[in-house]
């Protein structure tokens, strides 16, 4: 029972540091391309002034929603926020540091909380009926559903080699854990899924104002005020989690795990400046080439 | 001006159809005079390009002011005519019977019901509102069956452009069909002109269009001059020429920064970005001002370009080349890119005829459209020089004819240079005021432009008609976009950067 709240505890931290430090990993990302596209760029803190802006403007709502439109970004932000506490990331240390045997962030409850919130975005996005809600909402779940089992997979590669579905345990056995075959594969998979997961190039573009192209910008653009707030922290924090877990589980560099975060957001940067967005329906073929990367893994584990 | 047939009304149908010989006498412009103060009614024009013979051909047909204003519509002959005709009912109240479509197209609900503005007793200074729900309605065009919605888009964008309203027919992500609404902020400027002189004219006619000044002011001078039977000291001419080349440059370069804009491809958007702005501040050292304004008036130039600035042109656009074949590279190597943009929005060649298209749009549906060859002006006579085209009609197409036309443009420019070196004659001869009336046309970035000027006996100006190359290929764009995805449009829509303010004249 101590172990429980000891672990809930530690959770909720992890969950609220990630969710401080979430805002200035995109600022990277933005700067990264910002100098690659020898530009100044802004500051990488803009993404706080960012929200600080949308927090003190007033919400604005269509008379013609119902509550889904106010609950959607709330489940959505609560819901990242929960598998912000789930990720490996402070638990693993403070758990190698003595009590074992904790089953803290299952990887099935991660993957569907995140799918629970991003389900809630895509009511909320429909709710406003909207030319551009539907368009964004049906376009999500259609990346989705290419995203979901590839994500699944890549959790089942290393659930298999560690036998156990529990993200910490997982990390724990790190010690174990060299470059071979699977471990490369996966770790390049991951690397394609978690650009898609997070509407990044080439499958989405986060910076364009073109209405027509956008994914999950489109699901947005109904929201404002502290809705929109909530939104983009939550979707600030997706991308972090992403690359706490892509640097805990997939990138066995025996490096402190803040500096591999800091050089996946680089990557990030300089994979968006290298590439331009794929064409809608091609967007398959790439999350295939992700799928077909971890069934190889998952063969040769 | 030259061959002007006059027929009469009921002729109409017939003599175009004759004249535009199945598509290969593109029709270049239809507008409408009101010539009520010389006693007679509302005259149509409809102009023809014979590229054999290097000239225009024009049909006017008069109607009574106050009898039947109805004709028999060329629409379902002249694809081509359908905007025009559409344009002068709004305008002078000229009705084509059997118009496939005869929606208004310039005055929107805002304004009542016969209201013709370009007819003589309407005041230019007259300012009418419709009573809300009292003007035209203006239906846009959807199409309907299961499972097909629309997606209205604009006339406010997210981005800083010009307003239009698109209505998209979408089955699922396919655009079944678009329908656009633009002429949003009409500005009334051939009705403003008129009673003016030219040389009082000139600072309007340089802001028709932001990118395109030059293009404008040499149609308008052309035809002024021609009334005035003036001919341009041949040291103008080159200077006119080379100012075309260089505004033809700033714009290309401008387009292939932006049409990667359409997909998110970022190193191209900042090199072509930087690019143009290099023109842009060029152009600002050679006329004062970003736009080269004030360069072009009536009888040569106002300014020359001195060996410095010669010198300055050299340096300046060598780097600008490189830079040109840095982006080709980029593209080429791109597979991610040169996969969004071949096949994607095809305007077919038969299309590009039939709809008489202009320019960068019409080249690479390989229509060899281009007023530089099809008439004689400038020093273009003169020169070296081929128009480009390309077979495939898509959006790779149009971004490969600006990329060769550039290097055209390059070449142009050096041959000019090295004329300008050598020739020290006048810049400019006096304009006489003279009546009559004239066309004048030059080739743009985005295509040919024509003005129609006539003016009075005081020499003032009776009737301007401008048609800027956008103009015809607006109506080329929902056809090209059928069958894409909607995510495409944007991108559709740069390959043929459209202007919006060329249409609100």
């Amino acid at each position: 029972m101590s172990h429980m709240v000891q672990s809930l505890g530690v959770g909720l931290a992890q969950a609220f540091l990630l969710l401080i430090f979430a805002p200035l990993i995109v600022g990277i990302i933005n700067k990264t391309k910002a100098i690659l596209q020898k530009r100044q760029g802004a500051s990488v803190l803009q993404e706080y002034f960012n929200l600080w802006k949308w927090w003190r403007k007033p919400v604005i709502v269509t008379p013609y929603t119902s509550r889904i439109f106010i609950l959607a970004p709330a489940v959505y932000f609560g819901t990242t926020l929960m598998a912000a506490a789930m990720v490996p990331g402070l638990l693993v240390s403070i758990l190698q540091s003595g009590s074992a045997g904790l089953s803290m962030g299952d990887a099935f409850v991660f993957v569907y909380l995140l799918a629970l919130g991003r389900f809630f975005m895509t009511l909320g996005a429909m709710d406003s009926a909207t030319a551009f809600g539907g368009m964004g909402a049906s376009r999500e779940i259609y990346i989705s559903v290419l995203v979901e089992p590839a994500v699944m997979l890549a959790i089942l590669v290393n659930a298999m080699r560690y036998q156990s579905t529990t993200l910490t345990r997982m990390v724990i056995d790190f010690d174990t854990f060299y470059f071979t075959v699977p471990a490369v594969l996966t770790c390049v998979a991951f690397f394609l899924v978690m650009l898609a997961e997070n509407s990044r190039l080439p499958v989405d573009n986060p910076d364009t104002h073109l209405e027509l192209t956008m994914i999950h910008e489109c699901m947005t653009l109904e929201y404002s005020g502290r809705l929109l707030a909530l939104i983009h922290l939550g979707s600030m924090l997706k991308i972090l989690i992403f690359l706490v877990l892509f640097s805990t589980l997939y990138l066995p560099l025996a490096i402190p795990v803040a500096l591999k975060v800091f050089f996946g957001a680089l990557v990030i940067g300089v994979v968006e400046t290298l590439n331009n967005k794929m064409r809608l329906f091609k967007v398959r073929v790439y999350l295939s080439a992700a799928l077909i990367l971890l069934i190889v893994s998952l063969i040769a584990e | 001006m030259e061959n002007v047939k006059e027929i009469k009304l009921a002729d109409l149908r017939e003599e175009a159809k004759a004249l535009s010989a199945d598509g290969r006498h593109p029709l270049t412009a239809m507008f409408g005079r009101d010539e009520t103060a010389m006693g007679r009614g509302y005259a149509l024009y409809v102009m023809f390009e014979i590229p054999e013979e290097k000239r225009l051909a024009v049909l006017k047909a008069e109607m009574p002011a106050d009898g039947d204003l109805r004709y028999d519509s060329l629409t379902p002959i002249l694809p081509a005519a359908a905007w025009y005709e559409r344009e002068i009912q709004d305008m002078f109240g000229l009705v084509p019977v059997g118009h496939p479509d005869p929606r208004p197209l310039v005055l929107h609900e805002s304004f009542p019901k016969d209201y013709h503005p370009l007819r003589k007793q309407v005041s230019a200074t007259a300012s009418p509102r419709a009573q809300e729900g009292a003007g035209s309605e203006i239906k846009m065009s959807v199409a309907h069956g299961e499972g097909i919605y629309e997606v209205p888009v604009g006339p406010i964008h997210a981005g800083i452009i010009e307003p239009g309203h698109f209505r998209f027919s979408q089955a699922g992500e396919s655009m079944l069909q678009l329908d656009a609404k633009l002429f949003f902020t009409h500005r009334g400027l051939e009705k403003v002109m008129e009673g003016k002189t030219p040389h009082e004219v000139l600072p309007i006619v340089e802001r028709i269009c932001g990118a395109c000044s030059i293009a404008n002011t040499w149609s308008f001078c052309q035809a002024v001059e021609k009334i005035a039977k003036v001919a341009v000291p041949k040291r103008a001419e080159l200077i006119r020429t080379l100012l075309m080349e260089i505004e033809r440059i700033t714009n290309h370069v401008g387009d292939c920064g932006n049409i990667p804009a359409g997909v998110g491809f970022a190193p191209a958007i900042s090199l072509g970005g930087r690019t143009k702005e290099m023109l842009m501040r060029l152009q600002e050292r050679l006329a004062g001002n970003r736009f080269l304004r004030g360069f072009i008036v009536p009888g040569g130039v106002s300014m020359d370009i001195t060996d410095k600035l010669r010198q300055d042109i050299r340096t300046t656009l060598a780097v600008v080349a490189e830079n040109v074949e840095a982006l080709d590279k980029m593209f080429a190597e791109q597979e991610n890119f040169q996969n969004r943009i071949c096949t994607t929005g095809i305007v077919r060649h038969q299309t590009a005829v039939d709809l008489a298209l202009v320019g960068v749009g019409a080249r690479a549906s390989s229509f060899a459209h281009d007023s530089r060859q099809d008439f004689d002006y400038g020093s273009y006579p003169e020169l070296d020089f081929s128009v480009v085209t390309q077979k495939s009609g898509d959006v790779a197409a149009r971004l490969a004819v600006r990329i060769e036309e550039l290097r055209q443009s390059f070449f142009m420019v050096s041959q000019l240079l090295e004329r300008l070196d050598a020739d020290h004659t006048e810049l400019s001869v006096a304009v006489p005021a003279a009546a009559g009336e004239d066309f004048g046309i030059s080739e743009s970035a985005r295509g040919s432009n024509l003005h129609f000027v006539a003016l009075d006996e005081a020499g003032r100006i009776d009737r301007i008609f401008v048609r800027s190359a956008s103009y015809p290929n607006w109506p080329a764009l929902p056809i090209a976009v059928q069958g894409d995805i909607i995510p495409d449009f944007p991108l559709i829509n740069k390959s043929f950067e459209l202007c919006y303010a060329c249409l609100d004249r």
